[in-house]
């Protein structure tokens, strides 16, 4: 489903923030991608959303392919896949349920069938008692679950998280990765970069540690 | 409906910023309102001046009628010529009467009737500057039926320059107001996008085309210029109802100041808040506290 093949992406000259790299992500996989600050862990989740592309080498992601794909396809490649930032990325000015729902109404659905899936989304999340709430009122665990919501109501393939526990306290964080296996156990994949390496061990997933841009542990 | 909703529900939620952005627009846009309202007044004066701008011909004594008339036809024919007016002796000597009415001394002194006939001659829209006036006042001269020709040749000059000058100030004032304008509106207007910059970046997560990111951003721009144009034409048209009432009567084009400045400032909006999202997306790279 996402085919990394010898990819590499330079920012400045000379300094590659990615060097050849080679991964595949299939249906259903949990994998950590761990290392330090700087490693590349962001700037490979941003080659899979397309938001930059490779130097060299090619990315393909559910059919659509880095050195192919058209700026206006971008959306409907976003479309399938979910998304989550260390800083939650919420809109300040919408309550719970309008900043889940968003993510299908700017696609055009409404009615009946869109609350319903905005309901299911945090309902899984157990956040469906605080649907009328704005994020400021809310913990960083629950704003972060807000955004897992957002990103699970259309049913994506994969989940991207970007450090998902960067900005929760540790009892927060424990939640929220037992979301992340929820949403994996219900056939989701999820690709998690986090510089937590210990965790990655503990939880017993696989996880790819990336050191200066290169793979170290596969 | 999704997007009108948004922009709506965009410009309520930040409601300082919308009320900051539409204050600053009105005045703006009242400015340049107010500029446009002025200038149709000094044409409206300089067209009254120039409507003034005439050539009265003397005529011989006891000239037969039939002479007259043919005449008065000879200038009707010529180029420049809008009117032709007869003025008899008697017509003369009432109107110079009623201008000295305030020397009475005077009109008893006036006994026998020195003044001569003469044809008033205005002259079309186009004919009035000094040198025009000039050259049909010369043409008239070659007939000999006449004893003099006058326009008042200072006058005239001293018209010409005054508008002129006034021509060439209001054009400049125009093009200081209207750039001022638009870069007063279209600058808000991105200021009230880049406030907003947080929604571009979920919208473009979340899988929305440019079209639909950019639909919204029009509207709110359009609702937002549009009210602002809409204050300034109403503040305008109550300026001019009061002054018609308690102080002078000013000329006042409704179609042309107050639609005209709700076109211009949905316009406006508009195309400011198209140009502002399309650049605040294209260069939106998705701001991450991680590299």
């Amino acid at each position: 489903m996402i085919e990394i093949r010898n990819v590499s992406k330079r920012f400045k000259k000379g300094w590659y923030a990615l060097k050849n790299i080679d991964i595949s992500i299939a249906k259903g996989d949990f994998l950590f991608l761990t290392g330090q600050t700087g490693s590349g862990k962001t700037t490979l989740l941003r080659l899979i959303y397309m938001d930059i592309f490779p130097d060299e080498g090619e990315v393909a992601v559910a059919g659509f392919l880095s050195s192919t794909i058209k700026e206006e396809e971008i959306p409907f490649l976003r479309r399938r896949i979910g998304i989550i930032f260390q800083d939650f990325k919420l809109l300040k000015d919408k309550t719970v349920y309008e900043n889940v729902a968003f993510a299908l109404e700017v696609t055009g659905q409404s009615g009946r069938k869109m609350r319903e899936k905005v309901m299911k989304a945090l309902t899984l999340v157990g956040l469906s008692h605080k649907r009328n709430d704005f994020p400021y009122t809310l913990s960083g665990g629950e704003q972060q679950k807000t955004a897992i919501a957002r990103a699970l109501v259309r049913e994506p393939f994969i989940l991207l998280a970007d450090e998902p526990t960067g900005n929760i306290d540790p009892e927060g964080s424990e939640e929220i990765i037992k979301i992340l296996q929820e949403v994996n156990t219900a056939g989701t994949a999820v690709l998690m970069a986090t510089h937590g390496v210990e965790l990655a061990k503990r939880m017993g997933g696989r996880f790819i540690n990336l050191e200066q841009g290169q793979i170290t542990t596969k | 409906m999704f997007s009108l909703r948004e922009a709506l529900i965009g410009l309520r939620r930040n409601g300082v910023m919308t009320f900051i952005a539409i204050g600053i627009m009105f005045f703006s846009l009242f400015l340049l309102g107010a500029f446009l309202w002025g200038t149709f007044n000094l044409f409206g004066v300089i067209n009254l001046a120039r409507e003034k701008v005439e050539i009265n011909a003397f005529l011989r004594e006891s000239l037969p009628q039939k002479q007259v008339e043919e005449l008065s036809e000879k200038l009707m024919s010529m180029v420049g010529v809008e009117s032709v007016e007869y003025v008899s002796k008697e017509e003369a000597l009432k109107k110079f009467q009623e201008e000295i009415q305030d020397a009475p001394s005077l009109i008893e002194a006036v006994k026998t009737n020195p003044l001569p006939a003469s044809f008033s001659i205005k002259l079309k829209d186009g004919f009035t500057s000094p040198e025009k006036v000039k050259e049909v006042s010369e043409k008239i001269k070659i007939f000999d039926e006449f004893i003099a020709v006058e326009y008042g040749e200072s006058w005239i000059n001293r018209l010409d320059k005054v508008v002129k000058i006034l021509f060439l100030f209001d054009i400049l004032l125009g093009i200081v107001i209207g750039f001022a304008s638009v870069f007063v509106v279209s600058n808000t207007i991105r200021l009230t996008v880049l406030a907003r910059k947080r929604t571009i970046e979920v919208m473009k997560l979340v899988g929305a085309t440019e079209k639909t990111i950019h639909a919204q951003f029009i509207l709110a721009g359009a609702i937002e210029g549009g009210v602002a144009a809409a204050m300034s034409g109403g503040l305008l048209y109550l300026i001019y109802q009061v002054s018609s009432k308690f102080f002078v009567k000013f000329y006042f084009p409704h179609d042309f100041i107050i639609i005209g400045t709700i076109v211009f400032g949905l316009i406006l909006g508009m195309i400011g808040s198209k140009l502002a999202v399309k650049t605040t997306s294209k260069e939106m790279k998705f701001e991450s506290p991680n590299v």
